[in-house]
């Protein structure tokens, strides 16, 4: 069995835009501003960087796709960058890139960036590149959901009223957040009354096409109380990569996402994570769609399979549930610029453990998990963290 | 024997009533009724591939394709639909076009080359969907649609008896290489000129086969005009009961696959021994005179036209019906693709190939290399899909960029093992369910790259299809 990950790797700085259509900004603008947040919070000088990881989906002008992006934002120049893009688990993977670097003892301190500039670009919501033309043709990330959530409700039960009780709670934390896109309730009511995007998800049951960038410094565990008196340690990481096409894959059940699965059991080995519906105090899942949360908390074990509309029916979710699922206020309500997803969680996790997340914060912090879902339910990553 | 072996015919879904379009133009209605019309993601070769399937064939030895509205103008559409049809290389395809007489054209075509012999039955199909000005009385009455006819010497149901055709360079209906539309020339003079041409060819071919007209049990006439259908046929020497319906009131007239069509109405209901006096009309006329034989009673028509007449969705409003069919002569900014890519992918996806595993049998879409199952890397081998399946689970989504929102999108377990993700055409969103029966269908997805681009869709399963 390959070696844990476990206290080998502790964030020691945290860093997070705003999030919402900003219009006026640039991503290089939003790179700098996330990643000198950082630094301040890990108490570090730029210089003492050695190298970066930087996960967004869809770069856009200037350096496009290269590193370079990140270089001539932060003036980060002479050490080694790289780009990670692995779908909507970009920001996760680019983390967990860096971690593999620190664990591996090649640097001590390391920034992941991940951002998105998605109001950029010319067509709003999520434009798959290098789709194929003719055997994805129609296919959009609500609709490819969309399939699996009424294969679901086929198999188990529950409709739309079930999925608007997601959408309610995602933006009632997200209006206690300050950097949140949204920040307004919304009643059930109102959310079984909005248009209709793919069937079953109306307009509050997909997440907004959003801006924004988070940071995080990490470094050596070994060495992080050298930095910070309450650093935030990184005790698994899993990331499994399932098929992209699970629409002709005649094995898939369209009930959850394997890739979820394999991810978390890798992430719980390595933290020593047992019964995770216990264990775990505090969790950011990937609530792209609302169905999508349902279907997180099935796949990463805080439910049964089929049970998971009763987790969030009971309260179980909610932030004075026995397990708070996005206090951020989620994809949903804090935004989901794609790239910067992953990272932006992982900032909202270091904040509850460190008990400084305001109006949303959850008692007895004590480990908290980070979710990040990529493609159709191809990509997952796990990450647990603890003090 | 040589003669008709099978036949088919293919009624878009799409209609629209003819008071809607008069509506559009505070105009009236030529005609009671409605007309069929092709949906944005239709033109002839979707409507023909649809017509030759319900043949029921597994092959053929030649694919004749006749339009006067075929997609492509250089490029052999009959080429397009024998890789549709997954045909082999050493089918006989051609390409017949540019006269509303290109359906019989083809259909004597084929009759000569089996005459010649060898190779398997020749497939004949006819498509139309001609584009008539907006507010002339051919945008009411003019219909789209595709008939097919199988010609071979085994297992005939209708026998060819004798033929003549006449050529003669009237002005009726005429399209320039730079018009989209036709031009009509349609009044009181056609009809006569029609008459007249039209006579000439049953003459010929009445005197070949030394029939009279009265032993004819159903002549075929493609209709000149709107109404006057019967009124040619008495001028012809035929009584009205000898007619063949024109469904003008329900399909329209359907351009060169209106004589094939009209053929394969007669079929349904023709008795052995039954005399049936086929006419195609254009620049000339061609005239058949077929004889229903005993197996006419054991042959199965595949989908009925009263069951495609049935199952009809309405345009909601003449905007949407002028969209349809104009959508991709204002659109090309679809896929540009190489030839490489077509050659490599596309040509694949159209043939509808996938992989069947040697270890586990799992049939898998698109082809691969590695079992997705049982990993298997050996005994895999080349498998053409089914093209009948069942809806796993779907979608309806508003925010797919389309022409006709909302898109469909169906997970589909294809007959015969595979899976396949298709759009889902032809239906009322509100109608899909998990569960569901579908057909394949190509249709076309876009255009661009100076290609229009054809993939599979799938539509609702009708009661009568085969």
């Amino acid at each position: 069995m390959a070696e844990s990950l476990k206290d080998k790797v502790a964030i020691i700085g945290v860093g997070c835009t705003k999030f919402g259509e900003l219009h006026d900004r640039s991503l290089s603008e939003l790179m700098t501003e996330a990643a000198l947040a950082a630094y301040a919070d890990a108490g570090i000088e730029p210089e003492r960087v050695e190298a970066a990881w930087l996960g967004t989906f869809s770069p856009g002008f200037g350096g496009g796709k290269a590193s370079v992006t990140l270089a001539d934002a932060l003036r980060l120049y002479g050490k080694p960058i790289t780009r990670v893009e692995n779908y909507c688990a970009t920001g996760t993977d680019a983390f967990r890139n860096a971690c593999l670097a620190v664990a591996a003892g090649v640097y001590e301190v390391v920034l992941v960036v991940g951002a998105e500039k998605l109001r950029d670009r010319p067509v709003r919501g999520l434009q798959r590149e290098g789709t194929h033309p003719y055997l994805e043709a129609g296919s959009t990330p609500p609709g490819l959901f969309a399939l699996a959530a009424n294969r679901y409700f086929h198999r188990f039960g529950g409709d739309r009223r079930t999925l608007a009780k997601v959408a309610v709670k995602n933006h009632r934390n997200g209006a206690l957040n300050p950097k949140a896109h949204f920040r307004m309730e919304v009643t059930e009511e109102q959310v079984l009354a909005a248009p209709i995007i793919a069937y079953p998800f109306g307009l509050y049951d997909c997440c907004p096409t959003t801006d924004g960038a988070a940071a995080v410094v990490i470094c050596r565990g070994d060495r992080a109380r050298q930095f910070r008196e309450d650093p935030v340690y990184v005790k698994g990481i899993g990331l499994a990569v399932e098929t992209g096409w699970p629409f002709f894959d005649p094995t898939f059940e369209y009930i959850g996402f394997p890739a979820t699965v394999a991810a978390a059991a890798e992430a719980y080995r390595m933290a020593g994570i047992r019964n995770p519906a216990r264990e775990i105090s505090v969790a950011e899942v990937h609530d792209c769609f609302t169905w999508t949360e349902i279907a997180n908390y099935e796949d990463l074990g805080f439910c049964k399979k089929g049970e998971g509309r009763y987790f969030i029916e009971e309260g179980r979710s909610a932030l004075t549930g026995d397990l708070p699922v996005n206090p951020s206020g989620g994809l949903k309500s804090f935004g989901h610029p794609i790239g910067a997803s992953g990272v932006r969680m992982l900032t909202e996790i270091v904040l509850q453990l460190r008990g400084q997340a305001g109006a949303r914060q959850v008692k007895n912090a004590e480990v908290g998990l980070v979710h990040n879902l990529g493609g159709p339910g191809s990509v997952a990553c796990v990450v647990i963290l603890g003090r | 024997m040589i003669g008709i072996t099978g036949h088919a015919v293919y009624v878009p879904r799409y209609r629209i009533e003819r008071e809607k379009i008069a509506a559009a133009h505070g105009a009236r209605a030529v005609l009671e009724g409605e007309r069929t019309a092709i949906g944005f993601d239709e033109d002839t070769v979707t409507l023909a591939l649809e017509a030759v399937q319900a043949l029921g064939l597994s092959t053929c030895g030649g694919l004749y394709f006749a339009s006067t509205t075929a997609p492509y103008v250089e490029r052999m559409n009959a080429a397009l639909l024998a890789a549709a049809c997954d045909l082999p290389e050493e089918v006989e395809a051609a390409d017949f076009a540019h006269s509303l007489r290109a359906g019989t054209v083809a259909l004597l075509a084929a009759l000569d080359r089996v005459t010649v012999g060898g190779g398997g039955p020749i497939v004949v199909v006819a498509a139309d969907a001609r584009e008539a000005p907006p507010e002339s009385p051919e945008e009411q009455w003019f219909g789209d649609g595709a008939a097919a006819v199988a010609i071979g010497r085994e297992n005939v149901i209708a026998e060819v008896k004798a033929r003549a055709s006449v050529t003669d360079d009237f002005l009726d209906f005429v399209r320039r290489d730079k018009d989209e539309r036709i031009t009509s020339f349609a009044s009181r003079f056609t009809v006569e000129g029609y008459c007249r041409i039209v006579g000439r060819a049953i003459e010929r071919v009445l005197n070949a086969s030394g029939l009279r007209s009265s032993e004819i049990a159903r002549v075929i006439l493609p209709p000149v005009d709107p109404k006057m259908t019967v009124r040619v046929a008495t001028e012809l020497g035929f009584r009205a009961e000898q007619v063949q319906e024109p469904f003008l009131e329900r399909v329209g007239m359907v351009g060169c696959a209106t004589p094939l069509f009209l053929l394969s109405a007669a079929l349904e209901q023709a008795r052995p021994g039954d005399r049936i006096l086929l006419v195609g009309y254009g620049s000339g006329a061609d005239a058949v005179v077929l004889e229903a034989t005993p197996l006419i009673e054991g042959y199965e028509v595949h989908d009925p036209i009263a069951d495609q007449l049935r199952r009809g969705l309405r345009f909601p409003s003449y905007e949407r019906f002028r969209k349809a069919r104009e959508y991709f002569r204002h659109h090309d900014e679809g896929p540009v693709v190489s030839n490489v890519f077509y050659e490599k992918e596309e040509v694949r996806a159209i043939r509808l190939l996938g992989t069947e595993c040697g270890e586990c049998g799992l049939r898998q879409f698109p082809p691969t290399r590695i079992c997705q199952r049982c990993r298997s890397t050996t005994g895999l081998r080349e498998v053409s899909l089914g093209r009948r399946g069942e809806v796993f689970t779907y979608t309806v989504d508003w925010l797919a960029a389309s022409p006709m929102p909302p898109t469909v999108l169906a997970v589909v377990d294809v007959e015969g093992g595979g899976r396949l993700y298709l759009q889902m055409t032809d239906i009322d969103p509100s109608e899909v369910r998990i569960g569901m029966r579908v057909r394949l269908t190509l249709r076309r997805l876009g255009a661009g790259g100076g290609l229009y681009h054809y993939y599979w869709k799938c539509r609702p399963e009708g009661g009568g299809d085969g």
